[in-house]
């Protein structure tokens, strides 16, 4: 589908922009992560670097550990996200039929209002009278209400499920597209029954999407710190909390910055090891 | 292209229409060319805010450009975003100081100066050279139900006590965590030792325990008050208002060790071009006007207490206790600190969140 | 084995839909609601915030950026993400991995860290922040989601398909235009959804690199302060719903009529058959 001259501008183009707005800024903050503190201004450039802060963060005893707990949750996340997923998907490529394209959107509507006022709807539905509760002690099921529904981790998880569920549809959605029905129908004539063509057939082919699917949603939830506030509670913080607070309440950007190189120098290696493992390099030659 | 997406940019496209069309052109004050910036909180840039300047000065242009918070206004100045104003609040200022970033006031050329109560006035000076106008003030102290509380609270320390375990909220600020736990312990905390500090993070480890969540914003504090999540919190006086407003039974609390105030400031930048044009506008905050809407509209205080009479809704009186004189002189205002003691009670925090 | 497949996935796809839509029912319920305060039971039936929604002249500004940055992020996302999914699936080149790498760091980064990082980049440059700089920022972000939709689609696209065209004497450019484009179509628009969808709602990176003009996300975080204006800002959202589902509505009914007249092969799972 590409020919001619043009061709590696199909690259270039996206490579350039890539570097210039996202290599660089990086850059910059990798230099910040050595940097003793944030005097003089932001282009100061009398200070020699240090390690001093990642140096702190090895020896914290409680930041480390919270980025293992934060992927933990980022895991969970994923697995559920992409598990409830892919029947929406799978519904929407082989069922919908003309309607398709319309009840994808309906999926995605919800996402068009803001994400901070959605968790606030769901922190008045988990809450104490709120409409769980409510139910529960009206159906004599219990006679308090129950703090258990809001302000700790498992409300973090269903809130990011919830929040994550439709985007995760998305790529399913694109790569079961390609499923060609033609092939069901000739598997079915060969007899195999529905379960196996799935198994067998679908399943496979719609793997890039799943994968795409799981890392679009793990990734980030590692550095979620939003969710943790609304609905964490006290003891819900993850790692992106961390970060937070010192770009945020104090203006530590040097201690934020390392901080947030040794999430990305993790994650960086978790999915390489899940590229090279899974063989999605085999996946890109297959055309 | 397909029909598909060319709806959906049709749509996007109509939606952008609508509100484009409802709202008309852009407000004067973001056309490009004024003679005045101003770095603002959300709502503070309508005229209301800064009525005398508009009435004197009709055809300056004030520019409004928006912070979402106080690490936020500071990043933008560090990073050379270039307002001539700057709406900060304590303890922030003795960074600004620090890196050089505003320039002294001339209260001389200020002629509502005097008005200012003495507090307020202290809390803009630094080494004797004034910094800023300040403005706004409020108080955080303990909020409580009373039906939940009979008791009353007299202490700060009641954010600790078991008696409230899971009714607990304190706000997510390592900041104020120092201040509170230094006005329990009776310490400046400008002069905290090390072993003090660790005294500190293990009080608020500790105090996870009794602790809901760690509230960021009022609307969510207000709202877990109202539905008796949360029986005792650290909190600012205008939850206080709209929760008596709204027939909620709470107090304010008046601790043996004192309230605390804030105070919003306004400072000028040092590269700021026109020094006098900014005075005026400083100037013009401190008149009657807008003082009167800063108490009425938006229930917060001004620094001028004369000013205090217009104040009719009763529960507005009680939430700034204007109807208390004594109540400044037992108020222990912020302190401004410095940015290495900023990022000590920020790791602090940071630690806190992150055990167990 | 189950009941008859044709009821349960249906019946799974309402179940969720239904979940989703609880909380924007909820929200609507407070918009009607008379106090300000966010919990039942509400106090009263009022029309008072809409009306004041309607006036709130900052409010609606603020949905028309977001609509506009949303638009625009989103439509070079798509482009740019599009074209290095064809490149890295058919072009073989040293880089290769690397570009691949790159094009998906932004899902490793922490809004906020890069939110810093893009601050530093445009002071140093001296580019002002403005809608331009947000849109760029969304862009970047957005780019992981559109490539990995895109090349999840193109990947097994079949070049005989291509192949064929070409032997029935089509252009190059004229292959990709009607031949390949309509077949990756729907893949383009999901990732264009996608990519709009992250930008309208976006908040960190928006409240760094946005300039005098707010987008709807930072406008609404700094009105929480305000819990008394805050019902105004639900109302929106539910506004916003309603228009969006209307809207919804007239592109299906055009797409109905449209469809109609123009019988077309779809090789891809939008058969007729349910």
């Amino acid at each position: 589908m590409i020919q001619g001259k043009g061709r590696w501008a199909s690259v270039m183009l996206p490579a350039l922009f890539l570097v210039a707005f996202l290599v660089l800024p990086l850059l910059l903050m990798g230099v910040m992560s050595v940097r003793p503190r944030l005097q003089g201004g932001i282009f100061n450039t009398d200070w020699t670097p240090t390690l001093d802060h990642y140096q702190t963060v090895f020896e914290s005893g409680s930041f480390l550990p919270l980025l293992g707990t934060s992927a933990r949750i980022a895991l969970l996340v994923g697995c559920l996200a992409t598990l409830l997923a892919y029947p929406l998907a799978y519904f929407l490529v082989f069922r919908a039929g003309r309607r398709a394209s319309v009840l994808l959107v309906l999926l995605i509507l919800p996402f068009w209002t803001s994400y901070l006022l959605r968790v606030i709807a769901w922190k008045i539905i988990l809450g104490s009278n709120g409409a769980i509760n409510s139910f529960l002690l009206y159906s004599g099921m219990i006679e308090e209400p129950s703090p258990l529904l809001l302000y700790n981790r498992s409300a973090v998880v269903v809130t990011l499920v919830y929040v994550w569920l439709p985007f995760v549809a998305l790529p399913i959605y694109a790569a079961l597209l390609r499923v060609d029905r033609s092939w069901l129908e000739a598997a079915g004539s060969l007899g195999a029954t529905r379960r196996q063509t799935f198994l067998k057939v679908t399943l496979p082919l719609s793997l890039p999407g799943v994968v795409a699917g799981f890392l679009m949603v793990f990734i980030p939830t590692v550095g979620e710190y939003v969710a943790p506030i609304l609905v964490g509670g006290t003891r819900g913080s993850m790692y992106g909390n961390i970060i937070e607070t010192f770009f945020g309440d104090g203006i530590n950007w040097p201690l934020g910055s390392a901080l947030a190189f040794i999430m990305l120098g993790c994650v960086l290696v978790v999915v390489v090891i899940a590229v090279k493992t899974l063989r999605v390099d085999r996946m890109l030659e297959e055309s | 292209m397909s029909k598909h997406a060319l709806a959906f940019v049709a749509f996007a496209l109509m939606l952008a229409a609508c509100a484009g069309a409802a709202s008309t052109s852009t407000t004067a004050e973001t056309v490009t060319g004024g003679d005045l910036s101003v770095l603002e909180w959300a709502f503070y840039e309508v005229p209301e805010m800064w009525v005398e300047f508009g009435e004197e000065y009709p055809d300056s242009n004030v520019e409004f450009s928006f912070g979402a918070s106080d690490e936020d206004i500071y990043a933008k100045i560090l990073a050379g975003s270039g307002e001539d104003i700057i709406h900060l609040y304590t303890p922030y200022l003795q960074f600004y100081v620090d890196e050089g970033l505003i320039q002294p006031i001339d209260t001389s050329k200020l002629t509502n100066w005097d008005k200012v109560a003495e507090g307020f006035k202290e809390s803009c000076t630094i080494d004797g050279e004034v910094y800023c106008v300040p403005w706004d003030w409020g108080f955080s102290s303990i909020l409580y139900r009373t039906d939940m509380v009979p008791e009353g609270v007299d202490s700060w320390d009641a954010l600790f006590d078991p008696a409230y375990a899971g009714h607990v909220s304190m706000w997510d600020s390592g900041n104020a965590a120092v201040t509170v736990s230094s006005y329990i312990m009776g310490i400046d905390e400008r002069e905290i030792t090390e072993e003090q500090m660790a005294e500190i993070e293990q009080m608020w480890i500790d105090q996870k325990d009794v602790n809901l969540f760690y509230w960021t914003d009022e609307a969510e504090l207000e709202a877990a008050f109202t539905n008796g999540d949360v029986w005792v919190a650290y909190a600012w006086n205008g939850a206080y208002y709209r929760l008596l407003s709204a027939g909620v039974p709470v107090a304010y609390a008046d601790p043996a060790e004192g309230r605390n105030s804030w105070v919003g400031q306004y400072a000028i930048s040092a590269d700021a071009e026109s020094y006098d044009l900014a005075l005026a506008f400083l100037d013009g905050k401190l008149g009657e006007q807008t003082a009167t809407n800063l108490l009425v509209d938006y229930a917060y205080g001004h620094v001028v207490p004369d000013y205090y009479g217009v104040v009719e809704d009763t529960n507005l009186v009680e939430a700034l206790s204007l109807d208390d004189p004594g109540i400044l002189e037992r108020t222990n205002f912020t302190v401004p600190i410095t940015q290495e003691q900023l990022e000590a009670f920020v790791a602090m925090w940071a630690e806190v969140k992150a055990a167990g | 084995m189950t009941s008859r497949p044709g009821k349960v996935l249906p019946a799974y796809y309402l179940l969720i839909v239904f979940l989703l839509y609880i909380p924007l029912g909820i929200l609507f319920l407070f918009s009607l609601n008379e106090g300000t305060a966010l919990s039942f039971p509400l106090q009263g039936v009022s029309l008072d915030w809409y009306r004041g929604m309607l006036d709130n002249d900052q409010l609606l500004t603020a949905v028309r950026n977001s609509a506009i940055v949303a638009t625009v992020s989103g439509l070079m996302a798509t482009l740019l993400g599009t074209l290095a999914a064809m490149g890295l699936i058919r072009l073989r080149f040293r880089g290769r991995s690397l570009l691949l790498a790159v094009a998906l760091m932004p899902l490793l980064v922490p809004f906020l860290i890069l939110g810093v990082a893009l601050l530093i980049l445009f002071s140093a440059t001296g580019v002002a922040r403005s809608l331009v700089t947000v849109a760029l920022a969304h862009t970047v972000v957005a780019i992981p989601y559109t490539l990995l939709i895109m090349m999840a689609r193109l990947i097994g696209f079949d070049r005989a398909v291509e192949e064929a065209a070409a032997d029935l004497g089509a252009s190059y450019v004229y292959t990709l235009r009607r031949v390949v484009m309509p077949m990756i179509a729907p893949a383009m628009l999901a990732a264009f959804l996608v990519a709009f969808t992250l930008s309208f709602d976006e908040f960190v990176l928006a409240s760094f690199t946005v300039g005098r003009e707010p987008t709807l996300p930072v406008f609404i975080f700094g009105q929480l302060r305000f819990a008394n204006r805050f019902p105004e800002v639900v109302a929106l959202a539910s506004v916003v719903m309603v228009v969006s589902i209307g809207l919804l509505l007239v592109a299906e009914r055009l797409q109905q009529a449209y469809s109609g007249r123009v019988t077309t092969q779809r090789s891809s799972g939008e058969g007729a058959s349910a």
